[in-house]
């Protein structure tokens, strides 16, 4: 075809566009916006007093000959998360601690490495400038020793402080990527066009940042795999689904993957879409951009999206679609205990669907990816089963 | 070994051996008594340039007087002639180039020799006269002595012996080391040697009965004070024990090469090695010190000293090799043989002795020239199924101090694993000590470091102020140096390693106080005693004729409590420590002898100011060699 005409008819969203006057009016019942609590944007000179005040704690500690301590909250413990609807997994308010102690043989090496963290975000802070986890690890990766220590530790400081990551001028690597009817302006002004071509744009590193973000998107899309968002690219499906966003995270979503997803919804109020592969990871994948994660709990109010619905791949279509099961794959022991894990988790009671699916999946001990659907054909995906899923309002 | 100390020593042990073997004394007791030996010598009147002694009979006298009254030891050796004042051992002035007659005479007392027949005695110990270049001269003591002398076995020995003067000098230092080493597994033996050459007279109390001591087996124990193996540093006295903690290894059976012609053995040859560090450290201070030296002790069946060779050659073959014993690489330590043949000194001598030449890998540790010492100590003992002769121990003894290095060699692994084993426990612990320690000191650095980049970058005056205000400090430079101290200071307690001994020593103390309040008042009256008596003795050891020196010897020895509270004085007060361990020896001699009332004498508040005032007269006090 000389020329495809972008998108479908009007009336193929009309499922989408009842769904998201539903979520409009969740949101209005629920009285707008949750506040902000947790961490927030805290200005240069809010950190700078944050951590000074620290220092001074603990020179008066040492002055009265008390060992100091940072006392950190226990952020991987399921006792300090709670679980609302509106907000998915938080922390308590009155959570518990551990102590980082400075005369513990055990603890001492950590309470360290904190300070010195603490001295790197200082100067970043003071001289406005900015520097990746990478780039501090690689300040003096001896003394560090993993990346996953500095990682803890930059988590720890901002759960500590109550500033977000970026407040203390740290910043991520992106790995995920977007594309689709989306265009915004970056902090420093570049203009940014993710509209569908061969290519996606990677997530930017500073989504606090960006700006005048403007869309005609009836939803978004996110995708589990990277595997899969190429195929979807290839397959012209932004274009096929026009006007749409898709964005992958390229499996567990990273910081600013999540932060996107949040924005897009905060300024847009379109649907958001998940598709995963029919097995606990992709679940879990699908659980965290929804309801959070344990570890970043403490800013879930700028990372979920609770309202994220299941698209697909439903354990449910596997059946439906005669999916032969040769294409299907046995749950590992390590699938079993995930799936086990999820059920447990305060989230699933309220989405009976969900719990249904699972158990689906629990019962056929058996697991699917989406590249099981090419077993009817290469393009299956994107050209019948995500128009119709969108069309038909197959989503839980 | 020249003659004098081949002599002495052949004596020491057929005594110790007879005393073991044919005296009905339980196995696992340890052997009591008092052994006096006496050197004269003097230049020969027979001979030209030979030195010739004559053993007088009022010199004879003189010295059961020692033994019976108790009080006054050796400072009845106030011989007539012999006033001079410098009266060191071996300065044997205007006699150079001579070869002296040296009389040596043994005497004994106490339970030693009860119950020997004297022929049966002289006939066995002819027979090893041939061996030693010596004529054995005996004297009939019955009846010869004055009724106070009851306490005193009669018997003395006396040899004559021919050298010439610098050998007799060397010999009386082999004596002197030879009867440390031996005290040093036999607490309960005192030895009082005294040498008289040309009126010249020096004595020399040895005696450890009221120090610390671990109980080994077979009627010996080790003495664990730590003073007789390595001089402290004073200003670590507080960061040591006072004591070494030996750890034992496992006993092995020692093989015997074929080829090694002797007398069948009815029993085994059984080596138990024990290890210990010296100075022990009590605290684990900024700077943990290093091994810089190991110190070997050997000894033979019966806690006998083993005398391998001649003292111009102390290192033979097998240990020349310093990894025959002991692999040191997995320390990362090179160990060379130590040639310091300096016997002159108050500590016990190893036979064997290694200091580390440098220190491979870790170059960023500081070395310290003074560091510890791993002592290392070889007990062999012969066991038998059956009772064990005493020509037999004196063959075992003799086929050791001929066959040693072959009897090494044959049985080297098992050697070699028992004292590793050892080794690697007592380092071990020493290597983890230094790990934590280093393991605390980096992070620390860390986090100075990162407060002060805080401080130093900061645009806000009030927090500055404040922070520098805190510490009190002028400056930053100031802060950060008061920053780090106290960092240190705060996490250093955590690393106090209390040794088991420091407890018990307080505890000790604590009952010693209580004892001494009530004890008091008879113990005043012997103090008196003292101090009479003392007016008519003379120096018991430098004759320096100064007055004020014996009057200060008298609150001196006076306030030589027992050993406990003695330690505790010595750890709470630094400057004691220079008192050396033959001037507490000779003290702890005196405060036995004494009534047990006198244990109260003085409160602690005057034995600190004492031992300060006496504190820089440790070298004054000291014997110094001769030429």
């Amino acid at each position: 075809m000389a020329f495809a005409p972008m998108g479908p008819e009007a009336s193929f969203f009309e499922v989408l566009d009842r769904h998201r006057e539903s979520l409009l009016t969740a949101l209005r019942r629920g009285g707008g916006e949750p506040p902000s609590g947790g961490s927030h944007l805290a200005s240069s000179s809010e950190v700078l007093a944050s951590i000074e005040n620290i220092i001074q704690d603990i020179i008066t500690s040492l002055a009265r000959n008390e060992a100091p301590a940072f006392m950190i909250d226990n952020r991987s413990s399921w006792e300090n998360i709670k679980f609302e609807d509106s907000v998915g997994l938080q922390m308590v308010s009155h959570c518990t601690t551990r102590k980082i102690k400075s005369d513990s043989p055990k603890s001492v090496q950590k309470f360290a490495l904190i300070l010195k963290i603490l001295s790197m975000i200082y100067k970043l802070v003071q001289s406005n400038t900015y520097a990746t986890k990478r780039d501090i690890y690689y300040t003096d990766s001896q003394l560090f020793g993993n990346q996953t220590v500095v990682d803890n530790i930059i988590n720890d400081i901002s759960c500590m402080l109550r500033v977000s990551r970026r407040s203390l001028h740290i910043l991520s690597t992106s790995k995920g990527l977007i594309a689709g009817n989306l265009r915004y302006i970056e902090e420093d002004g570049t203009k940014v066009n993710c509209t569908c071509g061969a290519t996606a744009v990677a997530v930017p590193s500073n989504i606090q940042g960006i700006w005048n973000l403007v869309s005609d998107a009836k939803f978004v899309l996110i995708v589990e795999k990277d595997a899969t968002f190429q195929r979807l690219l290839d397959d012209n499906f932004c274009n096929k689904m026009s006007p749409c966003i898709m964005i992958t995270g390229k499996g567990v979503p990273d910081l600013n993957t999540r932060l996107l997803v949040k924005k897009l919804w905060d300024t847009f109020h379109i649907p958001v879409f998940t598709l995963v592969d029919a097995d606990p990871h992709g679940i879990e994948i699908m659980c965290i951009y929804k309801y959070g994660s344990m570890s970043m709990s403490f800013e879930a109010h700028h990372l979920t999206v609770p309202a994220i619905r299941w698209l697909g791949l439903l354990p449910s279509d596997l059946k439906r679609l005669n999916v032969p099961k040769d294409s299907l794959i046995p749950l590992t022991k390590r699938d079993q205990m995930k799936l086990d894990s999820i059920l447990r988790r305060p989230y699933v009671t309220c989405q009976p669907f969900w719990r249904k699916e699972m158990e689906i999946m629990a019962d056929s001990k058996m697991k699917a990816e989406i590249q099981a659907l090419t077993f009817l054909s290469s393009d299956y995906l994107s050209r019948v089963y995500l128009p119709n899923k969108l069309k038909f309002g197959g989503w839980i | 070994m020249e003659g004098t100390a081949v002599t002495v020593f052949e004596i020491l042990r057929f005594l110790i051996i007879h005393w073991k073997c044919d005296i009905e004394v339980s196995k696992g007791a340890l052997l009591e008594g008092q052994l006096v030996i006496s050197i004269e010598g003097l230049n020969s009147k027979h001979q030209t340039n030979a030195l010739h002694c004559v053993t007088t009979r009022d010199s004879l006298a003189l010295l059961p007087r020692l033994e019976c009254s108790g009080a006054i030891s050796a400072h009845c050796l106030h011989l007539p002639g012999s006033s001079d004042s410098h009266a060191l051992p071996f300065r044997v002035a205007g006699i150079t180039g001579a070869h002296h007659h040296a009389w040596l005479i043994v005497a004994s007392a106490g339970s030693l020799f009860g119950g020997m027949v004297l022929k049966k005695f002289l006939k066995e110990i002819q027979s090893l006269l041939p061996r030693i270049s010596a004529k054995l001269t005996w004297t009939s003591e019955e009846g010869s002595y004055s009724q106070d002398m009851t306490r005193v076995t009669p018997f003395q020995m006396i040899f004559e012996v021919d050298e010439k003067p610098r050998t007799l000098m060397t010999d009386c230092l082999v004596i002197k080391h030879l009867l440390r080493k031996i005290i040093m597994v036999h607490p309960k033996i005192r030895f009082n040697f005294s040498v008289k050459v040309n009126g010249i007279l020096s004595t020399e109390f040895f005696g450890v009965e009221n120090e610390p001591t671990l109980n080994l087996w077979n009627g010996i124990a080790l003495v664990v004070d730590s003073q007789h193996y390595a001089r402290p540093k004073f200003d670590t006295i507080e960061s040591y024990c006072s004591r070494i903690h030996p750890v034992l290894g496992h006993p092995v059976m020692l093989f015997i090469p074929d080829d090694v012609t002797g007398m069948d053995l009815l029993g085994e040859l059984i080596l138990t090695p024990a290890v210990a560090l010296c100075p022990s450290p009590k605290v684990f201070s900024n700077q943990l010190d290093s091994i810089s030296s190991v110190s070997i002790f050997l000894y033979g069946p019966l806690g006998l000293p083993l005398i391998l060779s001649t003292w111009e050659q102390p290192v033979t073959t097998f240990f020349k090799d310093t990894s025959s014993l002991i692999d040191w690489k997995k320390y990362h330590l090179c160990m060379v043989p130590n040639l310091d043949l300096n016997l002159d000194r108050d500590l016990v001598l190893p036979d064997v002795s290694y200091q580390v030449e440098s220190r491979e890998g870790d170059q960023s540790q500081n070395m310290d020239l003074q560091g510890q010492t791993l002592l290392l100590f070889l007990f062999v003992d012969f066991h038998s199924a059956f009772p064990v002769q005493q020509m037999e121990i004196w063959g075992v003894y003799t086929l050791l101090t001929t066959h040693l290095t072959a009897i090494l060699v044959e049985s080297h692994s098992v050697v070699q694993d028992s004292i590793q084993f050892i080794v690697d426990q007592v380092l071990e612990q020493h290597h983890q000590a230094a790990k934590a320690q280093q393991k605390l000191q980096a992070p620390l650095s860390v986090a100075v470091n990162s407060i002060m980049s805080i401080l130093t970058g900061s645009t806000r005056s009030s927090f500055r102020k404040m922070c520098l205000q805190t510490l009190q400090a002028a400056d930053t430079q100031e802060f950060g140096t008061k920053l780090h101290k106290l960092f240190c200071e705060i996490t250093q307690h955590q690393f106090l390693h209390r040794c088991s001994c420091e407890v018990k020593q307080q505890l000790t103390l604590e009952k010693k106080d209580s004892a001494q309040s009530t004890e008091d008042a008879p113990g005043n009256s012997s103090l008196e005693l003292l101090t009479d008596t003392r007016g008519q003795a003379g120096n018991k050891r430098l004759k320096r004729g100064s007055s004020s020196v014996e009057e200060m010897r008298t609150p001196l020895h006076s306030a030589r409590a027992p050993s406990p509270s003695e330690a505790a004085l010595g750890g709470s007060d630094p400057t004691a420590a220079p008192l050396t361990p033959s001037g507490r020896e000779a003290c702890e001699t005196h405060s036995r002898a004494l009534e047990p009332g006198r244990a109260s004498l003085g409160s602690r508040l005057e034995d600190a100011l004492w031992l300060q005032e006496v504190a820089n007269l440790s070298e004054w006090l000291s014997p110094s060699p001769g030429p």
